[in-house]
């Protein structure tokens, strides 16, 4: 009787662990880093170009353009540039807007100057305000924008690999 | 000498600190202490962002001091950052996330604890 009991326990006990560890492993692991993906791009409104000039809020509401968070101490940016100046030239109605994170207007045009220049113009985020409300981590980063809407966010370097695997296909 | 040097180096600490988050009374310096201590540094692999000396970290400590400053409260500021980087970016776990943890112990318990007190009962004298 003892026996039979025990082990009716132990059969429940066990149970009890196996559908537990079935409902564990199907729960989505949500421990990484959110993307910003499907969010709506912020207001650049009172945002300056490298140049000076002010930006239109307007062109980030329609067509596709590719935002790339770079700087001129980033390392990975320079190794990331003529990636970025092969898609400018592929991708001739694409947008390429730079958001100069977090350095000085002289170093970021000595950087493009030497590099070259794939961006339409570059944002000149020196604080790293509107980065942040972006939800940049760092530099770099690459975000698609579909009329508005964050339809990609790549944190860390773009190459041919990540392109042929998460932007191409909105193209 | 070296005393004075010492103390001139907790001096210049002491003042650095208090001008990195000026307007702040000493409750809302523990609050932002508090939400610190539970807000992950978002690249690192780990750590909370007042361990992290990342530029993010000091980004994201800086723009929590404002929001206490603007009038939000704790919970408003961890669903701003959550919204932001994900429940990834909170160090506190909530009770709810962890149902299975929690409940499993308490279930094999309680189901022990009803066949032995059957098993008791029942058992012949």
């Amino acid at each position: 009787m003892i026996g039979r009991l025990f082990k009716i326990i132990f059969l429940v006990i066990f149970f009890l662990l196996i559908v537990s560890m079935i409902v564990v492993l199907n729960t989505p692991k949500t421990a990484s880093i959110k993307t910003q993906d499907g969010k709506t791009f912020p207001d650049t409104t009172n945002l300056r170009q490298l140049n000076g000039e002010l930006v239109n809020p307007l062109e980030f509401t329609e067509g596709k353009i590719l935002v790339n968070i770079w700087a001129s101490w980033c390392i990975t940016c320079l190794v990331e540039h003529p990636f970025l100046e092969k898609i400018s030239q592929e991708y001739p109605d694409l947008k390429l807007v730079g958001i100069n994170y977090k350095d000085t207007i002289s170093k970021a045009n000595n950087y493009l100057e030497r590099n070259g220049d794939p961006f339409m113009y570059s944002i000149f985020d020196n604080t790293g305000s509107f980065a942040l409300k972006l939800g940049v981590t760092g530099a770099p980063e690459t975000f698609l924008i579909i009329d508005g809407v964050i339809v990609e966010h790549r944190i860390g370097e773009v190459n041919r690999v990540i392109w042929e695997q998460d932007f191409e296909v909105f193209f | 000498m070296k005393y004075f040097f010492s103390l001139i180096l907790l001096l210049t600490l002491i003042c650095q600190t208090s001008q990195l988050y000026e307007g702040l009374s000493d409750k809302q310096l523990e609050r932002l202490e508090h939400i610190s201590e539970n807000i992950r540094c978002p690249k690192c692999s780990y750590g909370n962002i007042n361990s992290s000396n990342a530029q993010i970290s000091r980004d994201l400590k800086e723009e929590i001091a404002q929001l206490i400053i603007e009038g939000y409260q704790d919970d408003d500021i961890f669903e701003i950052m959550e919204d932001r980087y994900g429940n990834y970016i909170n160090l506190q776990t909530k009770p709810k996330d962890n149902l299975v943890l929690y409940l499993l112990p308490l279930a094999i318990l309680v189901i022990s604890i009803l066949f032995v007190t059957i098993y008791t009962i029942k058992k012949p004298k």
